[in-house]
């Protein structure tokens, strides 16, 4: 029991090192405020930390109670920034605190997977049985898609369409998980797939762009096919054994754009190779084992989707990321949970895992 | 729990896509993006060394290069290279227009600096180099030009350097030729070129994605061409060239002793800076000249020998003992062969050998030549090393043609009569010989009796090669036959009715022959082929004037040769 609390802490632990180390290596020749950006992420790392010890010790049955609240704040959160966030990089994600930037989508995310969860393990007042298996349609995919689909809108309108997708996608695959009926879930899908053509314009120029780019990155070398082609190349140059600490061209010499946020697996993968990326991924791979473990062997209905929800989180944010680093998905704006600079995912991502082992701490009470 | 395990699956799938992309990327495309990932921040800024010098024998430069100054951008940012190569021009007082246009013709890709202006001088290129600070894909890289101290001297002799074309390309790549190298044409520059040729070296630099310059990963130093000593001198050079302006022709001078070319002058001439400036304007009139001054006219182009042409009738002679040192003929003024009569030049009365050469007297040489037989002559021309080529150095030698029957016979169907072989002995018709080959021939006499292979290269980057070029082959004459043709060539300057009798006001005694080769239309072309001094000769003098005129004007030229020598004591 303890044993996965020390696992989950030392791998993350581990990744996030890695990810300040890489995140150093891309920015230590660039000059002015990127020369301390790693320590800010070590700073972040802290608090993280900080955070991870504290939701391990929280009991995450409180947050059964607290869900309308924190499904609330986030909502509210959203709008606020759609409401006065401040815009970088062409999109309105963050807002402006003290001496950082908080984006709330990061948190979002955590928010409706706690309501799910608690969603679709309601227990009927008889029988003690789960409500979920008895949902019509209605109740089973409708109100709950209402719920996400909210949250969602608001997070592909900053535009975030990467996160907005993958929140659908955590919905789908949580339904999956549940009782509800197979039937349903596939007349959801078939529902979101169809309408995709027309939804098509109704896409930014730069979305539609990274789209098409994907398919063909030689169709706009020098644009939207320019990051695929430089992360490629990064990750490809590492070779078997990498380039070495400190020395990768790509990363360092401005070629890569967003090494140490959102391509930061490029710039790990450039120095480290064939070999160090498999370590890496490998680790990736065991945290959310442990998290898919945790759920398996979770009693409580509430605490095991919530324990494949953050799991699941975990790893379509991992997949979707490295896989667009590798040229195999196209170029949304998610980051690398736990390696990419960024206090606000390293938070979500550390709150997620202390809530992860609390689960693991507290099955057995009941 | 059958959808826990198939979600466990789906996971486990996609982590193993993730490890297969990496395996691709890694290992099985690794080389190629390595390869690209070194191709965006690496470049390779290339500095050339200069050409070796070419040296005369006594060490003095005839042909060294300078440094001059090349102005190169790196094309990074394409809207930004109008508004640097505006600065440039400012700086420059060129057009602008002009750097366009050079921008243009020598752009290869946006990671390759471009040169854009050449040859500018040094206090231009400090301001530049000032002004890199402000622009940093400008470059200005110091290249080594060509340069010749003494203009045209020697022009033939050492050739000049341009740009490779196609076809020298094409042969020459495997020896790591590149296009737009600069290699030598004609001349030495061509036959030495890969020894003369620099190495160029380098410096490596990393860049970032803006091009501006990180750090030097490597430098290579660049490595000068290997230096080329000449047997020629650069005084008795001057002397001769100074001598042969304003006329058409060549002159050779030539030690006997060991095959050294001491002086070798072709007319008209060029001035070989005007292809390291890329004057097209004149080098298409280099080309378009119909005196075709890029010909050496000493190795080239082959002539009548005419006259000169009876020593080799007389040795053949005398060796076949067809006549000897009493024998003389009748001179009338013209003889008969055959139904046409054969006419002589003037009318000498009774001649024997020694005044046959001295007068030039056809009568005589039409005579022993009928008895020698056009094929002896045709051999005897080839033991004296005509008619074939001498094996020079300077590339485009010819070899020159001496007819005989056989030849006749054989390529031409034709019969071969005796009017033929008495226009033969007196070095007329088809025989054609260049004036280097008259000098080979005459070195046999200067030397009596080794046919001498002239060379031009005494030394290659500081290694003397005289005593592998110096071949000398014995031309297997009677030693009574040479001295019987000395003593006439002798006479040739000083009997008072002698061809050369204007030699003999010299302080250096003088041996030789003249020659006047009839051609079909223009003027005649005049020979002087010599040696001098008389009792141990030091030099082969070959004064050749094409539509010169008479033999005499030959022998003109080469006393104002061979007295300025004397005056300044070059003997």
């Amino acid at each position: 029991m303890r044993n996965s609390f020390l696992r989950i802490l030392i791998l993350a632990l581990v990744i996030a090192l890695l990810g300040i180390l890489s995140i150093y290596s891309s920015t230590y020749q660039k000059q002015g405020v990127w020369q301390d950006i790693y320590l800010r992420q070590l700073l972040w790392l802290v608090i993280g930390l900080a955070c991870f010890f504290m939701f391990s010790n929280f009991n995450y049955r409180k947050l059964w109670d607290a869900n309308y609240f924190i499904y609330g704040a986030a909502l509210f959160f959203l709008f606020l920034v759609f409401a006065l966030g401040i815009i970088r990089l062409g999109a309105q994600r963050w807002l402006r605190f003290a001496w950082f930037n908080f984006q709330p989508s990061e948190f979002a995310k955590l928010a409706i997977i706690i309501f799910l969860a608690r969603y679709f393990s309601r227990k009927s007042v008889n029988d003690t049985s789960l409500l979920s298996g008895k949902f019509g349609i209605f109740q089973g995919i409708i109100l709950p898609f209402i719920f996400v689909a909210v949250p969602m809108l608001l997070i592909i309108e900053q535009p975030d369409l990467g996160s907005g997708l993958m929140l659908m996608l955590v919905f789908i695959c949580l339904l999956y998980l549940t009782n509800v009926r197979l039937r349903y879930i596939f007349t959801l899908l078939t529902l979101l797939i169809l309408p995709l053509p027309l939804l098509w314009n109704l896409l930014h120029d730069y979305q539609k762009q990274r789209l098409l780019v994907f398919l063909n990155p030689n169709i706009d070398p020098l644009g939207a096919g320019y990051t695929i082609i430089q992360s490629k190349i990064a990750i490809g140059s590492g070779g078997f054994f990498g380039r070495g600490w400190l020395a990768g061209t790509q990363s360092q010499l401005y070629f890569l754009p967003e090494s140490h946020t959102d391509f930061i697996f490029a710039t790990f993968s450039e120095q480290w190779g064939f070999l160090g990326s498999c370590l890496l991924i490998l680790m990736y791979y065991l945290i959310i084992r442990q998290g898919l473990i945790i759920a398996q062997r979770t009693q409580d209905n509430f605490g095991r989707l919530l324990a494949y929800g953050i799991s699941l989180l975990l790893a379509l944010q991992v997949f979707i990321n490295i896989a667009m680093n590798m040229g195999l998905a196209p170029v949304v704006g998610l980051p690398l949970p736990l390696m990419s600079y960024g206090g606000s995912s390293i938070l979500a991502t550390f709150i997620a895992l202390g809530i992860l082992t609390n689960i693991d701490r507290t099955r057995n009470v009941f | 729990m059958e959808r826990k395990s198939i979600f466990n699956f789906i996971i486990i799938l996609v982590f193993a896509v993730l490890l297969i992309g990496l395996l691709n990327l890694d290992i099985l495309q690794g080389a190629k993006f390595r390869r690209l990932s070194d191709s965006n921040s690496i470049r390779l800024i290339s500095q050339s060394g200069a050409r070796g010098n070419i040296l005369d024998r006594n060490g003095e430069v005839i042909v060294d290069s300078k440094i001059s100054y090349d102005v190169m951008i790196l094309p990074e940012d394409l809207s930004q290279v109008d508004y640097v190569l505006n600065r440039i021009s400012r700086i420059l007082g060129t057009q602008t227009a002009q750097l366009k246009a050079a921008f243009k013709k020598n752009f290869v890709s946006s990671s390759v600096p471009v040169t854009v202006a050449s040859n500018i001088d040094l206090k231009k290129a400090i301001l530049l180099g000032e002004f890199r600070a402000e622009e940093p894909t400008i470059i200005v890289t110091p290249k080594p030009l060509r340069h010749y101290p003494y203009g045209a001297l020697a022009a033939h002799v050492v050739g000049y350097v341009n740009q490779i074309d196609r076809w020298r390309l094409t042969k020459l790549e495997d020896y790591g030729y590149k296009t737009k190298d600069i290699v030598g044409f004609g001349g030495l520059e061509e036959k030495y070129d890969y020894y003369l040729r620099q190495e160029e070296g380098g410096l490596c630099v990393e860049v970032n994605h803006r091009g501006k310059f990180m750090r030097v990963l490597g430098f290579q130093a660049p490595s000068n061409g290997k230096d080329i000593q000449l047997t020629l001198d650069l005084k008795i050079q001057k002397i001769v060239e100074d001598s042969m302006d304003g006329k058409k022709g060549s002159a050779i001078l030539m030690d006997p002793q060991s095959g050294q070319i001491i002086a070798l002058a072709s007319y008209p001439n060029f001035n070989p800076a005007v292809f390291v400036n890329n004057r097209t304007n004149l080098i298409s009139g280099l080309l378009n000249n119909p005196d075709a001054p890029l010909i050496n006219r000493a190795i080239s182009s082959s002539y009548p020998l005419a006259s000169v042409f009876k020593v080799v009738v007389a040795s053949a002679a005398l060796e076949l003992k067809k006549i000897n040192t009493s024998t003389s003929f009748l001179c009338q003024g013209s003889t008969m062969v055959g139904a046409r009569k054969f006419s002589c030049w003037d009318t000498h009365g009774a001649q024997d050998i020694f005044g046959a050469i001295a007068h030039s007297c056809d009568i005589f040489f039409y005579k022993s030549g009928l008895f020698v037989g056009a094929q002896n002559i045709h051999d005897y021309a080839l033991k004296l090393g005509l008619g074939r080529n001498v094996g020079f150095e300077l590339p485009y030698e010819t070899s020159g043609f001496i007819p005989s029957p056989l030849w006749r016979k054989l390529n031409k169907f034709q019969n071969w009569f005796a009017g033929d072989t008495a226009n033969l002995a007196i070095g007329q018709g088809d025989c054609l010989v260049t004036p280097l080959q008259a000098t080979n021939m005459m070195a046999a006499f200067a030397n009596g009796g080794f046919l001498t292979s002239p060379y031009i290269v005494k030394a290659v980057g500081g290694v003397d090669l005289s005593a592998k070029k110096k071949k000398l082959i014995p031309v297997n004459f009677k030693k009574s036959t040479f001295n019987t043709v000395i003593s006439g060539l002798r006479k040739v300057v000083t009997d008072a009715t002698g061809t050369g009798s204007d030699l003999s006001s010299l302080a250096v005694t003088v041996a030789g022959k003249t020659g006047t080769a009839q051609v079909s239309r223009n003027a005649t072309h005049a020979w002087f082929v010599g040696f001098f001094p008389f009792d141990k000769p030091k030099f082969v003098i070959c004064i050749f004037l094409e539509n010169g005129g008479p033999g005499h004007a030959a022998s003109v030229v080469a006393k104002q040769i061979i007295e300025a020598m004397n005056n300044q004591g070059l003997i």
